[in-house]
């Protein structure tokens, strides 16, 4: 039985709505621009999901969206850095306990990804607030951000795909 | 949806036919009649608009205008008196030949027309009731006319006849469709209260044969309010009966499907190559009859069986085209059957709708899309068609449409917020979910849990983008067939013809732009103006439409206003496609100016790393395009900003220092690195300007073709020396080198600069400049500024062997800032310290000018505050007094050398403690020559260039003086004046009841310094309650002055007079009553007095003794044996208002050293308050040394006197204390009295 939850793309989003990263989980290297637009595009609904539900917002935001064959989630950590997650659709209830929990994996990944200290190695020294190191992550660089994201990718494929069997 | 036959999407509603209501076409200003009528009609006409979205169900009628005389289409083909009728069939049953349906049809638009426009549930006809028109007015007085109203009840009872039976005919043809006929019969409101109208009325009714319930109405011409009540009540009326009608035809085909269904399958052709028409098969029939059903349940307006038989007949289709046997593919009946399959779905939609139930709508939907998508498969009209993409299109705007319809009225997309996860799912989704049948407890659960993608209704926006997205598909198939068709290959499909007239790109741009219209509606909602991400998105695709339909300029205009958002927010790989499509409608349009424009960009952008483009395509083309001959729009420099979107070099300025001194060399450089995957190698960049701040002047560097060094261009890192640039505010300075960068490569231009004035400068711009024949182009770039978007690093080039980049770890780098050698001063304090308290203690600041300029300087002092809060000091300087800061003490014009000196003062009190100054020193050189009288002047103005030599001085300061007390209390030993006594109410008695303190002052000289006493003073400051009454400072002026070196000690004794205070609580401390006032010099180490200084110390506060009942007993101290001697005890009643009942007991002892006379035990006179006695014993001593004397045991009874009064035995009342006044009591302490008698005989 085919997986019913397959992540087709992820994408990290700046507080300044600049792109980290987008990661895709399809083969066809020429759609992967369509996910650069999925994730730009998502932005417009995950801001209207922030302003209007107010402070007391959750990280998870839920579906943002379906278009052609994907179905697109979204995710806001506390300082503002979106994570998009585009998962293939088909016919069946995405359940948003398992969204958020791979979501949260997605956070973590981020998370320890920037604590990497040689990412401020070439940075100036007054950029305390600077976000570019951040954004430097996600380059081809810092090999183990990807890797640990494409990990999640898969064991999100195959765990998700056991745990719904009947 | 015009696609579709607008019959088999449009909702129904019961038909009623209106006739009678014809208006004669006159111009002439009409009768009221005819407004009637007209107002009718419109009234009528106004109550359902034929629409497909429609979900109120309230009791209203399609209404058609018809003639009087309307007839009904036949039943059957025969006449029903023809003996064939009960076996023939409707005019459109495929059974009947001359149907369109013959004979396998299933079910055609025409029929829903006939129950729309041709057979009403209801008829109601207009007729005019006669009425005899008056011929002269009747007076009162006039004898009844007997024969004209004979006549005229005549007249009237024919009219009515006729009347009658024309509506007799008229309900014989109802009748026989089972049609509700009603007639409203229009009368003037005269005839409204003729007593005749009620028989007539009835008579009419009777002869024609009306029901007796809701088939006849009068109306007369009214208001059009009053006109749009009876319209309302005609309908609510007549709607019960056109239920029934469609009831009745329900009930009669579901009769016909039962009998078919139970009929054996009736047969089976074997599918012959002959084209002979096959009679319809049960599975159409059930379609037919299920469709039909469906159809007279939405008239009767009940939803949920009108969806039951459309899913059924829906099924049944779907099962119909399962089979190519049942429906051979691409024949007619096959198209038709598509088409109603397609239109029973979104009816299906429709229904799930009105009912809030989205998400099945959408999964009906998104079903029957896959369903009939697979079967197209099968039909030889899969994905790589045209035609595939063609339909999925349609039913994608179909859906977008009925959307679209709904949202305009009453319907709400759902929001699909997450419900708050994990806690508490259930409850919550309840309340989110607003659905109505959907909020049944399977879906809820469902809810918390999640959603599925495929099911969540969106705005139309979506489903119209989808339809644009197929439509591309399907343009995509069609290029593919015409391409075959070139290829002299046969495209098979029948409709290529037809698709060879369509404009895709039409319709992909008309669907687009919708989408893009409800994408801009939908997100509005959110407050910020400026263009969302999606309609940018969508915005994109419509360009993209533009350029593949050869539109160039109107895809340009998109291009501008998405390129903006998408360069500003970096999302550079969406850009890159965008800009090459753009930079190829520039080509196409031949805009030379936007393709220049666009290819430096593009070249700036260097992630468009795509592996069919050469990195030095983009160069060619620009180099090309720059040989063009023709002339940009005449002369003008074209400027090409890329501040918005990437720089094409990363640029970094960097200077080696911070900040350095007037007159000192700063040296610079400017970095310029080269983009690495694309080459710029060939563009002719013909100069490089330097705008540094504060000039006009720039600094052009001019490329020369590199002639001999070739070697040195083709090193990756570069250095142009610019030299001494100190003049460029003077004169323009060029420099010669080549520009020329390969990938990667680093050209650094270096330079060194003077000023000679405090200045801070930096790089505020550079331009590239590319100049090629009449091309002149120009390309702004920040000084400072990298191609991701970070800061760049700052990193400094260095040739030691190799050349290699230094970082420079500094926080602002690209600027550089001169200023003045700090002046060099010297700044010195002389002070004794520690201070004194209330010293005015001073501090001498001597400034210093060991420079080699003249120098002006200002001192501030702050004095810090102090951490204890009495602790107030207040320093002063130059007249100028404060309790913080003194700003600004001139210290004039220091000349090389010169020195100037300032007394500060601090003056601390409170508590001994460190006092922290703060003294800034500020200075700044003086230009003009000789004493300027104005420098004080220039002082003011000047300040931001001072430099401030900051010194913080701590004085510990001590008190001068330490002092000490010792207070005794002495009781009035002598005796009270009498409670009336004259005395007493004089002004100046002093009443001495209270007592005495004596206290012994002492005062310490306990500093390091000797001080100078000029004089010590106790100022008294007497009160009610005590006063001074003696000092030995009264009898000790000559003492002072005179010098206490430290450790010196002055002691005085005074003796206070306590009062016994009337009002005031007894127990309260009584303040001292007066100060010692101390005035005194320092005497500095070179024996110069200090400023006079006041030094106060208060008396100590006293606590006399207070007691209420007191004994004293007065004893000499010392006796001679054998000589008698008094003993006086004085028993005093100090209470405020209580009287005392006092006994006094001597007891006496075998052993006593005395020989008593006087009172033993006795009771002594009731005490009042404030009044004493006074016992005297003679003692007689008898033994020698120290003895006791007899105890005398002083009892206050008043307690106890109740308890007492009764018995004689000596009830235990209070003991009053007994004092001996000779000694000093200190409390807690036991005494025993005692005396030493002297054996005078035996000396």
């Amino acid at each position: 039985m085919a997986p019913n939850l397959r992540l087709n793309a992820v994408a990290f989003v700046s507080p300044q709505n600049h792109p980290i990263l987008i990661r895709t989980f399809v083969k066809q290297d020429e759609f992967a621009i369509k996910y650069h637009y999925i994730a730009h595009t998502s932005l417009d609904v995950i801001e209207e999901r922030v302003s209007s539900s107010g402070k007391s917002a959750e990280c998870y935001l839920g579906l943002l969206y379906a278009l052609e064959d994907v179905a697109v989630y979204g995710y806001i950590t506390p300082l503002k850095v979106k994570i998009v997650l585009a998962f293939a659709m088909a016919d069946t209830v995405i359940k948003d306990v398992e969204v958020n929990m791979i979501f949260k994996a997605m956070h973590m990944a981020y998370y320890s990804a920037i604590a990497n200290p040689f990412l401020k190695l070439d940075v100036p020294v007054d950029a305390a607030q600077d976000h570019s190191p951040y954004l430097q992550v996600g380059s081809a660089k810092w090999k183990h951000f990807r890797r640990r994201i494409d990990e999640i990718s898969r064991v999100t494929t195959r765990v998700v795909g056991h745990s719904s069997l009947p | 949806m015009n696609s579709y036959p607008p019959e088999l999407l449009v909702q129904l509603a019961p038909v009623m036919f209106v006739a009678g209501l014809d208006v004669a076409p006159t111009g002439k200003p009409q009768d009221a009649f005819a407004v009637l009528y007209q107002r009718l009609r419109e009234a009528l006409l106004a109550q359902w608009k034929p629409t497909i979205w429609q979900p109120e169900r309230s009791k209203t009628f399609q209404v058609v205008i018809v003639d009087k005389d309307v007839r009904f289409p036949p039943r059957k083909l025969v006449p029903p008196d023809d003996p064939q009728y009960p076996s023939s069939h409707s005019p459109l049953s495929p059974l009947t030949p001359s149907s369109p349906l013959h004979p396998d049809g299933l079910i055609a638009p025409i029929w829903i027309r006939k129950h729309t426009n041709l057979v009403p549930s209801v008829l109601v006809l207009f007729l005019r009731m006669y009425e005899t028109p008056l011929h002269n007015p009747r007076s009162p007085l006039d004898v009844p006319d007997t024969d004209r109203d004979r006549e005229r009840e005549q007249e009237e009872r024919k009219r009515d006849s006729e009347l009658a039976a024309e509506v007799a005919l008229r309900k014989k043809s109802t009748n026989e469709r089972g049609i509700k006929l009603t007639v409203v019969l229009i009368a003037s409101r005269k005839m409204l209260d003729d007593l005749t109208l009620d028989s007539r009325l009835t008579f009419i009714r009777r002869q024609s044969g009306l029901d007796s319930r809701a088939a006849l109405f009068v109306l007369s011409p009214v208001s059009p309010s009053e006109l749009v009540e009876f319209v309302s009540s005609l309908q609510q009326a007549l709607y019960e009966p056109a239920i029934d009608y469609y009831t009745a035809h329900s009930k009669r085909v579901r009769r016909k499907r039962n009998r078919h269904s139970q009929a054996p399958a009736p047969y089976s052709i074997p599918t012959s190559s002959t084209n002979i028409a096959r009679p319809l098969r049960p599975e159409g029939w059930t379609v037919r009859y299920e469709y039909k059903m469906g159809c007279f349940a939405e008239f009767r307006g009940e939803n949920e069986v009108a969806l039951k038989h459309y899913q059924d007949a829906y099924e049944m289709l779907v099962i119909m085209f399962g089979s190519t046997v049942i429906l051979p593919p691409r024949t007619k009946r096959w198209a038709e059957a598509k088409v109603l399959s397609d239109c029973i779905n979104i009816k299906i939609g429709k229904l799930y709708l009105y009912n809030n139930e989205h998400s099945l709508a959408l999964s009906h939907h998104s079903t029957h899309m896959r369903k009939f998508g697979d079967f197209s498969r099968g039909w030889g009209i899969g994905e790589d068609t045209f035609e595939f993409w063609s339909w999925m299109a349609r039913q994608h705007r179909v859906f977008a449409e009925l959307l679209e319809q709904g949202t305009n009225t009453t319907l709400v997309i759902p929001e699909h917020r997450p419900t708050a996860l994990m806690n508490n799912a259930t409850s919550i989704a309840a309340s989110t979910y607003r659905g109505g049948a959907g909020s049944t407890l399977e879906i809820e659960t469902l809810r918390s849990l999640g959603l599925n993608p495929s099911h969540t209704l969106q705005h139309p926006g979506f489903y119209y983008y989808m339809a644009a997205q197929c439509t591309e598909m399907r343009r995509e198939k069609y290029l593919v067939a015409v391409d075959a068709e070139l290829n002299q290959q046969i495209v098979t499909s029948p409709s290529f013809t037809n698709e060879k007239k369509v404009q895709h790109n039409a319709i992909i741009l008309e669907l687009y732009t919708k989408s893009y219209e409800l994408f801009k509606k939908y997100s509005s909602t959110s407050e910020n103006s400026t263009q969302s991400r999606l309609t940018l998105w969508i915005a994109y695709r419509i360009a993209q439409t533009y350029y593949d339909s050869g539109e160039f300029g109107m895809a340009v205009r998109f291009f501008e206003r998405i390129a903006k958002t998408y360069r500003r927010e970096k999302w550079d790989i969406m850009l890159c496609p965008l800009l090459s499509t753009w930079y190829t409608c520039a080509k196409e349009l031949g805009d030379v100016e936007l393709g220049v424009k666009l290819l430096i960009e593009m070249l700036a952008q260097d992630t468009c790393e795509s592996d069919e483009l050469d990195p030095s395509d983009l160069e060619k083309d620009l180099v090309a395009l720059l040989k063009r001959p023709l002339s940009p729009s005449s002369e003008r420099t074209l400027v090409v900003d890329l501040s918005e979107s990437q720089p094409l070099f990363d640029a970094c300025t960097v200077f080696w220092n911070a900040e350095v001194q007037i007159g000192e060399q700063a040296t610079f450089q400017i970095s310029l690195t080269a983009p690495k995957t694309v080459t710029i190698s060939s563009i002719p960049f013909s100069s490089l300007v330097i705008h540094l701040s504060g000039a006009e002047n720039p600094i052009t560097v001019r490329h020369i073709d590199a002639t001999n060094s070739s070697s040195k261009s083709s090193a990756s890192i570069r250095m142009v020396d610019l030299g001494d640039v100190t003049h460029y505010k003077e004169n323009p300075i060029e420099v010669e080198t080549e520009l020329r960068w390969k990938p990667g490569n680093v050209l650094v231009f270096c330079g060194r600069l003077k000023s000679d004035a405090p200045a801070t400068i930096n790089v505020t711009k550079l331009e590239l400049a590319i100049t090629q024949d009449v091309w002149k182009v120009q390309i702004p770039c920040e000084p400072c500024t990298s191609r991701r978007g970070s800061r760049p690093v700052p990193r400094w080039l260095c040739f030691l062997d190799q050349p290699h980049f230094v970082p420079i770890d500094r926080e602002e780098f690209s600027s550089i800032t001169f200023k003045h050698r700090s002046p060099d001063i010297g700044v010195t304090f002389r002070h004794n310290s520690p201070a004194y308290l209330n010293e005015e203690y001073p501090i001498d600041i001597s400034v210093i000018n060991d420079d080699d300029r003249r120098l002006n300087v200002v001192v501030d002092v702050l004095l810090l505050p102090s951490e204890e809060d009495d602790a107030i000091s207040t320093i002063m300087m130059n007249e100028q007094r404060s309790s913080s800061l003194i700003k600004g003490i001139p210290f004039g014009v220091l000349h090389p050398a010169a020195s100037a000196t300032k007394t500060l003062y601090l003056t601390s009190s409170g508590s001994p403690a460190n006092r922290v100054l703060d003294i800034s020193v500020r200075s700044w050189m003086v230009t003009g020559d000789g004493e300027n009288p104005e420098v004080d002047h220039n002082a003011a103005l000047d300040y931001d260039n001072a430099f401030e030599t900051l010194e913080t001085l701590v004085v510990p300061t001590v008190d001068a003086f330490k002092t000490s007390h010792n207070v005794v209390y002495r009781r009035c030993s002598h005796e009270w004046v009498g409670l009336a006594d004259l005395r007493t109410f004089d002004a100046d008695f002093w009443d001495d009841r209270g007592g005495e303190a004596v206290i012994d002052f002492r005062i310490e000289s306990a500093g390091p310094w000797t001080v100078k006493v000029e004089s010590i003073v106790l100022e008294r400051e007497n009160g009610p309650s005590c006063k001074v009454i003696d000092s030995s400072l009264d009898c000790d002026e000559d003492a002072f002055p005179s010098e206490f070196v430290p450790g010196d000690e002055y002691g005085d004794v005074c003796r206070i007079g306590i009062a016994i205070s009337e009002g005031e609580a007894e127990q309260g401390l009584v303040p001292g009553p007066g100060k010692y006032v101390i005035q005194w010099r320092r005497i500095m180490p070179d024996d110069e007095k200090g400023t006079l200084s006041t030094s106060i110390y208060y008396l100590p506060p006293l606590h006399p003794p207070s007691d209420g009942l007191i004994a004293l007993l007065k004893l000499p101290p010392v006796a001679t044996l054998h000589v008698p001697i008094p003993m006086v005890l004085l028993i005093r009643n100090l209470h405020k208002h209580r009287s005392a009942n006092i006994t006094v007991h001597l007891e006496t002892d075998g052993q006593d050293a005395f020989i008593v006379a006087g009172l033993r035990n006795g009771r002594i006179p009731i005490l009042l308050p404030g009044s004493e006695e006074k016992i005297v014993w003679q003692l007689v001593p008898v033994e020698c040394g120290y003895v006791k004397v007899p105890r005398i045991r002083v009892v206050d009874r008043r307690r106890t006197l109740p308890q007492t009064s009764g018995g004689e035995a000596q009830g235990e009342g209070e003991l009053v204390r007994v004092v001996d006044v000779r000694w000093r009591i200190i409390p807690g302490q036991r005494y025993s009295i005692c005396f030493f008698i002297l054996s005078t005989e035996a000396e």
